[in-house]
C-alpha cells in the first residue's frame, strides 16, 4: 500500500508541475551561422507576423529561419531580461519596449503600426451592448486582459475616457493573460462583452464574434515598437527584418491582417 | 553498507537532489523578506488564500462524495468495459489540465453542451464563478481519490466481510463496520493528495473560470498573473504554495505510518 501511496503522490507531483500555461521561448540552439532569426512579438501580431510577415520575410532573403514567440509584451520582456534569448522585440506597448531598452538595450528601434481598440459580443450579442457605455449597465459581463498586459491597460484608459472606468471594472469577470485568451473566451460565448484590438477580429475570430465599434474621441490607438534587441550574435539579420516590417511589404502584410500602418491613425 | 555504493550512482542522486532543491532555495533566497508585510498587502494574498483554501476543500469533498462510488464500482462489480471505464475516469490525471478546461468549457460553459441548458432553462452559469472554479479543479483532481480508493478497495480482504455477514451482520453494517474503517487509510491518503492537486491547479481554473480576485483567481492564478507586475509578490505567494505542499506531505506521512 505505502508504494501505491508513493506512486499517487510521484504521480501528483509532476503532473502538477505541468499545469503552467508559460510557454517559453528558450530552449532553441545557438547556430553556428545566423540562419535562424528569433524574433518575440505581441500576442496581437500572431497572425500578422506568423501567417504574413514571417514567410515573406523568410522568402526574401533565403536560407534564413524566423522562429516566433508570440505572448503577452509582458511575458516577453520578462523573459528577454532573464533569458536574453530574442534577436528582435516587437511589443504592443510603450511601456515594455523602454523595459527591455534598459535592460539588455535595444538598436534601430521604430514604431512600426497602430492598432484601435475595439468592443466584441458573441454573434448573438446576449447583453445587448451597442456602445462603449453600455459596458456600464449593471450585470453585463465583460472580460478584459489583466492590467500591466498592454491592451488590458489601453482598454482601462479607454473605459476612462467614457467615464464609466468604476462601473466597467466591477462588471469585469475575468482578468486573462491576453489578447487572444479574451478572444477565446467571447468566441466561447462565456464573456457579453469584451475589449481587444481591430487586429484581433480579422484573424480567426472573424465568424464568432460581433464587433461595436468604440468611437474615435474615447479610443485609445496602440502604438506597437519594434527593435533588434542588443546581445545576440544576429544583429544585422534583425536590423534586416526591423527594416522588412518597416518596409512596403511588411506595411502591406499588417495592413491585411487589420492593422493600420504607421503612417495614418 | 554505503561503501558498496558505487560512486557515479552518488554523483547522479546528488545531481537529482540539487535539481529537486535548487528551484525552492532560490525562491527563499529571493524572497522580498525585507518588505514582507508590505508584499503580504501588495500581493492580495489574503484573498487568494482564502479563496483556494475554499476551492480546494470544496473539491476535496465533490470528488470524496463522486470518486468514492466510482471506485467501489471500479472494485467491486463486474460491469463489462470495466478497464475502459477505468482508463476514463483516470485520464484527467495524465491530461495537460488546459485541455480539461477546454472540455469544460465545451461541456459546461454557458455556450457548451450541457452547460446551455442548465443556462437557458435554470439560469446557472458556471463559468466565471467560483463554483466553476471548484469544477474545474475536482475534474482534475477527483481521479486521484478513484485511483487511492479503488486499489484499497481490492487490498481488503473480502473474506471479512463474508464472515460478517455469517455472523448476521447485514451488507451496509459490514460496510459501515469493516470496510470504511479498512479503507480509511486509503480514503485519507486519496483525499489529501485530491487537496494537493487541487491546491495547486491552475491550467483548467484558468481556461474553465478565468481569473479575477475574490471569485476565480485561487493562489497559482494570482501567481501568474504577478509574476511580471510584482515578482516579488509573485514569489512570496508562492512560497505559501510551497508550504502548504510541505504541509500535505507531513500529514500524508503520519497517515501512512498510522497505517502500519
Amino acid at each position: 500500500m505505502r508504494r501505491s501511496i508513493i506512486t499517487l503522490t510521484a504521480l501528483t507531483l509532476v503532473l502538477g508541475a505541468c499545469s503552467s500555461a508559460e510557454s517559453g521561448g528558450g530552449g532553441t540552439t545557438e547556430p553556428a551561422e545566423a540562419t535562424e532569426l528569433i524574433v518575440f512579438a505581441a500576442a496581437s501580431l500572431a497572425a500578422a507576423f506568423g501567417e504574413g510577415i514571417g514567410p515573406g520575410f523568410e522568402e526574401a532573403s533565403e536560407g534564413i529561419t524566423v522562429v516566433f514567440n508570440f505572448a503577452a509584451s509582458d511575458s516577453l520582456a520578462g523573459q528577454i531580461q532573464s533569458e536574453g534569448s530574442a534577436d528582435v522585440f516587437a511589443s504592443a506597448s510603450d511601456t515594455w519596449m523602454d523595459a527591455v531598452q534598459d535592460d539588455p538595450g535595444v538598436a534601430d528601434r521604430a514604431d512600426f503600426v497602430r492598432n484601435r481598440l475595439v468592443i466584441i459580443t458573441p454573434t448573438d450579442n446576449p447583453a445587448g451592448v451597442a456602445s462603449i457605455g453600455d459596458l456600464a449597465n449593471e450585470g453585463v459581463q465583460l472580460v478584459l486582459a489583466s492590467e500591466g498586459v498592454p491592451v488590458g491597460d489601453y482598454a482601462r484608459e479607454a473605459l476612462g475616457n467614457a467615464g464609466i472606468a468604476e462601473e466597467a471594472e466591477s462588471n469585469v469577470v475575468s482578468n486573462e493573460e491576453d489578447n487572444a485568451a479574451v478572444v477565446a473566451k467571447i468566441v466561447a460565448g462565456e464573456g457579453d462583452a469584451a475589449i481587444v484590438y481591430e487586429s484581433d477580429i480579422s484573424a480567426a475570430a472573424e465568424n464568432d464574434v460581433a464587433a461595436v465599434g468604440i468611437p474615435d474621441d474615447v479610443n485609445v490607438i496602440a502604438t506597437y515598437p519594434i527593435a533588434a534587441v542588443t546581445g545576440p550574435p544576429n544583429a544585422d539579420l534583425a536590423a534586416e527584418f526591423v527594416a522588412y516590417v518597416l518596409g512596403t511589404d511588411g506595411q502591406a502584410a499588417l495592413e491585411e491582417y487589420g492593422f493600420s500602418p504607421i503612417g495614418q491613425t | 553498507m554505503s561503501s558498496r555504493t558505487p560512486l557515479p550512482l552518488w554523483i547522479l542522486a546528488a545531481v537529482g537532489l540539487i535539481f529537486v532543491t535548487l528551484p525552492l532555495l532560490a525562491l527563499l533566497i529571493r524572497a522580498p523578506w525585507g518588505d514582507l508585510v508590505s508584499s503580504f498587502q501588495g500581493s492580495g494574498a489574503g484573498t487568494a488564500l482564502r479563496l483556494s483554501v475554499v476551492v480546494s476543500l470544496a473539491s476535496t469533498v465533490l470528488s470524496l462524495v463522486l470518486g468514492v462510488p466510482l471506485a467501489w464500482i471500479l472494485a467491486r462489480s463486474s460491469i463489462p468495459g470495466r478497464s475502459v471505464l477505468r482508463a476514463v475516469v483516470v485520464l484527467p490525471v495524465v491530461l495537460p489540465p488546459v485541455v480539461g478546461g477546454i472540455g469544460l468549457l465545451a461541456a459546461l460553459g454557458r455556450g457548451g453542451v450541457a452547460g446551455r441548458w442548465l443556462y437557458d432553462t435554470l439560469g446557472i452559469q458556471l463559468t466565471f464563478t467560483t463554483l466553476g472554479a471548484i469544477i474545474a479543479t475536482t475534474f482534475v483532481s477527483m481521479p486521484l481519490v478513484v485511483l487511492a480508493t479503488e486499489s484499497g478497495l481490492r487490498s481488503i480482504d473480502r473474506r471479512y466481510e463474508s464472515a460478517a455477514s455469517t455472523l448476521g451482520a447485514n451488507p451496509r453494517y459490514a460496510i459501515r463496520r469493516i470496510v470504511v474503517p479498512m479503507l480509511a487509510p486509503q480514503l485519507a491518503a486519496g483525499a489529501v493528495l485530491a487537496w494537493a492537486r487541487a491546491l495547486g491547479e491552475f491550467g483548467a481554473t484558468i481556461t474553465f473560470a478565468g481569473n479575477l480576485a475574490g471569485r476565480t483567481q485561487t493562489l497559482p492564478l494570482a501567481v501568474y498573473e504577478e509574476r511580471i507586475t510584482d515578482p516579488g509578490a509573485a514569489i512570496f505567494l508562492s512560497l505559501i504554495l510551497v508550504a502548504l505542499s510541505v504541509v500535505v506531505l507531513v500529514a500524508m506521512r503520519d497517515r501512512v505510518t498510522q497505517a502500519r
